[in-house]
């Protein structure tokens, strides 16, 4: 069994690296990422966020299987990396060390 | 209700003529003096944002929240009438504290240490051999605090008959609270930061535009344009202690980064769907809160607990009417989330670099883009001056 849906082969690389339960865990991954990492990661994602939401559209979230939710995980790991690549680009190293200060409550 | 409806709104010019111009001393950003006069005056008799109800949605539950400014420990915990209240978590008998949880769940509330048992509504319900003590039992109740629930948040005033309810201090922006998702809000995704600033130095950040292009030169540039190159508001809007201001249109903004699109495109489908339908809303209620509204999907408060004089702890909050449904929704909640925090992770960084000169510069200098800040200024400033000129006459009295 694949570990993620048909048509998302090209995430399997990311799957273990960019999983993370909830968004206090993905900040953190995001934190501690290297360049490369969030490079390969925003290169391999970005054109599949589209068709990610798209074939988990309409599917309740308690209702996803093993493999949809490890690319729901990283679906909602995206907007981190976005956010570092696109919008912080350089100032990313920086930014990571201020940003750790805006501690998350995690779920209760 | 748009907030231009609600708030006074000013020119630029009108603002600066109505509430001044000139330096003002810097004291009340670093002195300890003062910041306990601030406490006194301002702090211990304000209405303060500290919960929300969906915290406490069954009979019994609970929150426990330290509130530094107040040396207070309190409980929030709704009632099995329903109803939501706070009292300090101290037992009666000989001040114990009485929960060392942070939330939970109880019918009964009994303290450790000689087993006085209250209920959820704080009355005392037993306590052993109570008949060796010579007091009532009515009067053995755990102590409150008033308590007031406003469009689904919950505030606290540590005085003991407070001057006006919530809803009389907040006026019309109550009702503007109300058509917000924070009102019907069951869930939100939270952070917390501290921060070594005195809390106005903190707030003052929020309050102006003027450091936009130079702090958040990358997440601010959807702000700024050729016609107005600091992104400053049209309009600053007052009314009483409070405050707001009406947003420069960008005609032209430039294009937004590729994948942040991605976060957007489905709001108006989830707004929708969640019958949201709310202006765009920015209101800094005295003394510590902000509430924004980012139609049509996004809806985060701001509060700044102070810690001392040049201590703050920062809470944000954004708020949604429902756990996500799906995917869509899940992911662009995320987006907004972590867009939010970026912008103010910058924000914490420059304000702490702003306070560490705060006790040196003698003076602060406001411009007129900076009324915000001057009107706050001279709100705390009243109410310390006539707590002192109370508490003086008092004294000469006695
Ligand atoms: S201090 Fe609580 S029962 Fe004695
Ligand atoms: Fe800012």
């Amino acid at each position: 069994m694949s570990a993620l849906p048909k048509g998302f082969a090209a995430l399997e690389p990311f799957v273990g690296v960019w999983n993370a339960p909830d968004l206090a865990a993905r900040a953190v991954l995001r934190d501690d990422s290297s360049e490369a990492g969030r490079l390969a990661f925003h290169a391999a994602m970005q054109p599949l966020v589209v068709p990610a939401l798209d074939r988990l559209d309409g599917k309740q979230l308690d209702a996803l299987d093993v493999a949809e939710r490890r690319l729901f995980e990283l679906l909602l790991a995206y907007p981190h990396v976005a956010m570092a690549v696109e919008v912080q680009g350089d100032a990313e190293a920086k930014h990571a060390a201020s940003r750790r200060h805006m501690r998350i409550t995690p779920p209760a | 209700m748009q907030d231009d409806d609600i708030l006074d709104m000013l020119s630029v010019e009108e603002a600066a003529d109505r509430f001044g111009r000139g330096p003002l001393s810097a004291a009340p950003y670093h002195d300890p003096d003062w910041w306990e006069r601030e406490r006194e005056a301002v702090f211990l008799r304000s209405w303060i944002h500290i919960g929300h109800v969906c915290e406490v949605p069954e009979p019994g539950s609970f929150v426990r929240r330290e509130i530094e400014f107040a040396r207070a420990s309190l409980l929030i915990m709704r009632g099995r009438d329903g109803q939501v209240r706070a009292f300090h978590n101290a037992c009666r008998h000989r001040g114990s504290r009485l929960v060392d949880e942070m939330s939970g769940r109880r019918s009964k509330l009994s303290c450790r240490y000689h087993m006085w048992t209250y209920g959820s509504d704080g009355a005392l319900l037993s306590a052993p051999d109570f008949e060796r003590f010579e007091v009532p039992r009515e009067g053995c109740a755990l102590k409150p605090v008033a308590t007031e629930v406003v469009a689904g948040m919950i505030f606290v005033n540590f005085a003991h008959e407070p001057e006006q309810t919530a809803r009389e201090f907040f006026g019309p922006i109550a009702a503007a609270m109300e058509r917000l998702p924070v009102a019907r809000a069951t869930c939100f995704t939270e952070w917390t930061y501290e921060i070594g600033a005195n809390w106005k130095t903190n707030f003052d950040n929020f309050q102006e535009n003027y450091h936009l292009r130079f702090i958040h030169p990358r997440t601010g540039e959807q702000a700024l344009g050729p016609e107005n190159p600091f992104g400053y508001p049209t309009h600053y809007g007052f009314l009483g202690p409070h405050r707001g201001q009406k947003l420069w249109k960008n005609p032209d903004p430039p294009p937004v980064a590729g994948s942040l699109k991605l976060g957007y495109a489905r709001v108006g489908e989830l707004a929708r769907r969640e019958g949201l339908d709310f202006p765009k809303t920015d209101f800094k209620l005295f003394p510590c809160f902000h509430m924004v509204g980012l139609p049509p999907y996004q809806n985060y408060t701001h509060t700044m607990y102070p810690l001392g004089p040049d201590r703050t702890r920062g809470q944000v909050r954004m708020y949604w009417t429902a756990p996500p449904e799906d995917a869509a929704a899940a992911f662009t909640r995320e987006f907004a989330a972590v867009t939010i925090r970026d912008v103010l992770s910058e924000d914490r960084e420059a304000v702490e670099a702003s306070q560490q000169g705060m006790a040196v510069i003698d003076h602060i200098h406001f411009q007129d883009h900076e009324v915000l800040l001057r009107h706050l200024y001279l709100e705390v400033e009243k109410r310390v001056r006539v707590h002192v000129a109370t508490r003086t006459l008092a004294e000469a009295a006695a």
